[in-house]
């Protein structure tokens, strides 16, 4: 019963194994980005603006000459980086507040849950985009946004775990040895609430990745002339009947990157048998 | 059992005990308070095999639970051998626990599924504060296992590769890791086979034995309870009906006889006609200002129905609350 | 009178076979327990009789069933939903999986006898009320208007057996039907079953775990254990000259009235894992007598002196 069995498992089914090279193979770019890109992302050459794909620029190159394929491996760089920290952030502070709130009830609950249950009632992007009016666009603040979008969802399903696993005999059983509530929490119960979340977060990682593109394609995100894929879109809006492969090569990384991500997931949810208690929330 | 016990020779010491839950008091929901133990006085004598017996509802795992300081009583004291429990700090009551141990009814979900066996015997001192050297805590598991009758080879075994009566075991030997005085059972065998629930008593009593234990042992079972215990409490609706003071004691309280008159024996040459019960079990929530088994009982009186009989001593111990006993 | 007849059932469900060579017979008029502890296969072998294996994925491998003359095995569906409710009604343990939560009470039992008998709505109602005044529930009137939620468990499980009763049926399969409720509220649950049952000759086939039970109701009794027949015989010779040893032990397992403290042993080790059965007789490990031939040959169910047991040692 080791943890990484199911992950095992996972990559053993078909879905579950294509998906996880898709994501090494987008993971890999975004580490490497220095030794794989062929160009530097930001170096322009207006004589060659808006090139078709071709040998020398496998993606062709934007209106400002800069290499297309390039770009958008360092724009994996800033989309997983965004992304990825964002979620982490969101669930550590979701599985505190839930597992609190879950935990000593009273009124820190009832705060919490109308807070969170105000927040649910809004989408992300529009919690994400008054976030981002307060504190003013930029990476960071991107990274903020995104992480308070999705905390709601991480501090509920928490929550909810944290509610059914704290009537198990063996919460009482334990509590009656003289444990305190600090090891019944992290000894027991965050434990076993644990693997249904990681796995929200993983899933909510993929939305994160496109409300980042989103919010770079408003020109709130990454400024430039850091690559982001949302950012790169946007600019080739303009472009969209000179040279769409500038539209085109970000939104395709988009879509396969979040389509691999929720394929994983999914595998992960079956190979973890979890579908109910992701459901439960 | 003696009639000489007295007030010293007793372990534990229940005075007027209550317990009320509420539920509803929300948006548009009329708040409505139950009294799952109402007003109970007990003892538990040292030494000794204390049985609670009762249907669902009775109460008597609400009892359990605030012997133990597990739930906080709404009124009345435990005394657990000289302490008010309820005048405990925190600290003082980790240090009772040690002494007091409660074994639990689902074996299934009382072993957390993510430890090992060995873990899980480790735990009590772990919480207790008591660091084990490697070898230290490999005889004290060795020790506890083999104290329950399993094999120290299932110490690397998860719950789930366990069976009830084996998981039932090791919720035992966790129970007795802190070297407890007092044991409360709360239905140890009810989700258990017959086979199995027989070698769980067995293993008890030779536990009893073996280390001096106090039981305080609640069923639902009045054979069982019969044949295990040296007391008989019998509760109805959150309130003590009777007290046997042997198991051959003959009940005299209607409900106590309707129970052990609805036991088939395992006999077929000992057949019961059944005394039909007439009304209905009362809500929880009612208030019953006379006694609680009067709707349901063929010799209730208008006495019956407006006043709550006391317990009163029908001498060498054998407690009854009813207006009109049974001969 | 033989009415229902199942001679050597297997079962199978994916790779496991979880029934084997089940035989007994129930008489018309007879009351039959089928005991056994869990994973004995007991509830098992009521959905072979009621022809639901289907439901959970099973299939009968071998053997027979006969309901009054009439092969069972192979009737195809349609056929089978006619003869359940009709002439071979199920109480099941919990009786929320038979009463549907937002029809009420009356309208269910009413339409028992409306479907099964082609009575009129207000024959119907006339008979659930008669039923349920039988089943001893104060006010019949009232409770046919109530709604599932309002009852008791008890008056739940009443209910449910007026129900089966408003077929008029030849067999109930009672599976479990009082586990889940109080003792007092049990004993009064038998007490009625077995007077129906009793007025009506019908045949009853009563599971259970509860040897209490089955020495209160049972004419004969079948004894189950991992998923073949231990042993078979009337109610006074099972308790008074158990033949096979799980028998014996499991009746020793229940404390007795003035029992003896310290003299409760239990059976030694616990009921085999379906996917980890011993060789040769399935009780050899748990078993006191048990030779090498119990470890290696399977015993066959025979006649002893009265009834039939599968031990190779028991007395002929």
């Amino acid at each position: 019963m080791t943890a990484f069995a199911p992950i095992r498992t996972a990559i053993g089914s078909p879905r579950g194994g294509a998906s996880a090279a898709v994501l090494v193979l987008v993971v890999t770019c975004a580490l490497f980005a220095p030794l794989i890109a062929p160009y530097a992302y930001d170096i322009q050459n207006l004589p060659s603006a808006n090139t078709q794909p071709g040998a020398a620029h496998w993606m062709g190159t934007d209106e400002f000459g800069r290499d297309l394929m390039s770009r958008i491996i360092y724009g994996a760089r800033t989309s997983l980086t965004v992304a990825v920290t964002a979620i982490s952030i969101s669930v550590a502070a979701g599985l505190t507040l839930g597992a609190m709130a879950g935990y000593f009830g009273g009124w820190f609950d009832r705060a919490v849950t109308a807070v969170v249950d105000l927040t649910w009632s809004f989408p992300e992007i529009l919690i994400a985009l008054i976030l981002i009016a307060i504190i003013g666009p930029g990476l960071e603040s991107t990274m903020v946004a995104i992480s308070i979008a999705y905390l709601a969802q991480f501090t509920r399903l928490t929550r909810a775990q944290i509610m059914a696993l704290k009537n198990e005999t063996y919460v009482e059983a334990t509590t009656n040895l003289g444990a305190g509530h600090f090891h019944i929490i992290f000894r027991h119960l965050l434990p076993n609430a644990l693997t249904p979340v990681i796995v929200a977060g993983m899933l909510a990682t993929g939305d994160a990745i496109i409300l980042e593109a989103t919010l770079g394609f408003f020109g709130l995100g990454a400024q430039p002339p850091t690559p982001s894929w949302g950012a790169m879109m946007s600019s080739g809006t303009a472009q969209i009947f000179i040279a769409p492969w500038i539209i085109i090569f970000p939104g395709l990384a988009i879509a396969i990157t979040v389509i691999s991500i929720n394929l994983f997931g999914d595998a992960l949810i079956e190979a973890l048998d979890i579908r109910n208690r992701l459901r439960s929330v | 059992m003696d009639a000489s016990v007295t007030r010293g020779d007793d372990l534990v010491t229940i005075t007027d005990l209550t317990r009320e839950f509420s539920s509803g008091g929300g948006f548009m929901k009329p708040r409505r308070t139950m009294r799952a133990v109402n007003n109970v006085s007990l003892n538990v004598p040292r030494g000794k095999v204390t049985g609670v017996v009762g249907e669902s509802g009775c109460g008597k795992s609400t009892l359990a639970r605030l012997v133990l300081r597990l739930l906080e009583a709404t009124e009345g004291t435990v005394v657990f051998d000289g302490k008010d429990l309820a005048k405990q700090s925190q600290g003082e009551m980790r240090k009772l626990r040690r002494r007091m141990q409660m074994v639990f009814q689902d074996p299934y979900s009382a072993i957390d599924p993510r430890y090992t066996i060995r873990r899980a015997l480790l735990e009590p001192f772990q919480v207790q504060g008591e660091a084990k050297t490697a070898a230290d805590a490999k005889t004290t598991v060795d020790e506890l296992i083999s104290m329950v009758g399993l094999s120290p080879r299932m110490m690397a075994s998860f719950p789930h590769q366990l069976s009830g009566g084996q998981k039932q075991r090791v919720g035992i030997a966790r129970a007795l890791a802190l070297r407890p005085s007092f044991l409360v059972l709360d239905e140890p065998t009810a989700s258990l086979d017959v086979s199995i629930q027989a070698q769980i008593i067995d293993l008890l009593e030779t536990l009893k034995a073996e280390l001096g234990l106090t039981y305080l042992f609640i069923s639902h079972d009045l054979s069982l309870v019969r044949y295990f215990c040296d007391r008989v409490v019998v509760m109805y609706l959150g309130r003590v009906m009777e007290i046997l003071p042997g198991a051959q004691a003959r009940p005299r309280h209607h409900y106590a006889h309707a129970l052990l008159e609805s036991n088939f024996e395992p006999d077929p040459t000992r057949r019961k006609v059944v005394t039909m019960l007439g009304g209905e079990i009362p809500s929880p929530f009612a208030t019953i200002p006379g006694c609680a088994f009067a709707a349901r009982c063929s010799a209730a009186s208008d006495l019956c129905k407006r006043e709550r009989p006391p317990l009163a001593d029908l001498g060498s111990g054998h407690m009854i609350a009813c207006h009109n006993p049974m001969d | 009178m033989t009415l229902l007849s199942v001679q050597s059932i297997s079962v199978s469900i994916g790779t496991l076979c979880p029934l084997e060579s089940i035989t007994f017979d129930i008489g018309k008029g007879e009351i039959l327990g089928l005991v056994g502890e869990s994973g004995s296969g007991k509830s098992l072998t009521a959905m072979c009789v009621m022809g639901l294996l289907p439901r959970i994925g099973g299939t009968v491998t071998k053997g027979s069933i006969v309901f009054d003359g009439r092969e069972l095995i192979g009737l195809p569906e349609i056929e089978l939903r006619r003869l359940r409710g009709k002439r071979i009604a199920l109480i099941s343990q919990n009786p929320m999986t038979s009463l549907d939560p937002i029809i009420r009470i009356g309208n269910q039992v009413d339409q028992v006898s409306i479907l099964h008998l082609g009575l009129s709505a207000e024959a119907a109602r006339a008979r659930s009320l008669d039923l349920i005044a039988q089943l001893r529930i104060p006010e019949p009137a009232a409770i046919h208007r109530a709604y599932p939620h309002q009852l008791s468990g008890g008056m739940k499980q009443r209910i449910v057996i007026a129900m089966a009763l408003a077929a008029d049926p030849d067999l109930i399969v009672a599976d479990e039907p009082t586990t889940a409720l109080d003792v007092t509220i049990q004993a009064q649950i038998i007490q009625i079953m077995v007077e129906l049952v009793r007025d009506r000759g019908l045949a009853l086939m009563l599971i259970t775990h509860d040897m209490g039970v089955v020495a209160q109701a049972c004419d004969r009794v079948v004894v189950l254990y991992a998923g073949r027949v231990a042993e078979m015989n009337v109610i006074g010779e099972i308790f008074a000259q158990p033949k096979h040893p799980y028998t014996r032990e499991l009746i020793r397992c229940i404390p007795r009235l003035g029992q003896e403290r310290g003299s409760l042993k239990g059976i030694p080790g616990a009921v085999p894992s379906i996917v980890d059965y011993p060789d040769g007789c399935r009780f050899n490990p748990r078993c006191g007598d048990a030779q090498e031939l119990c470890r290696n040959q399977v015993p066959a169910l025979e006649r002893k002196s009265s009834g039939l047991a599968a031990c190779h040692f028991s007395e002929v």
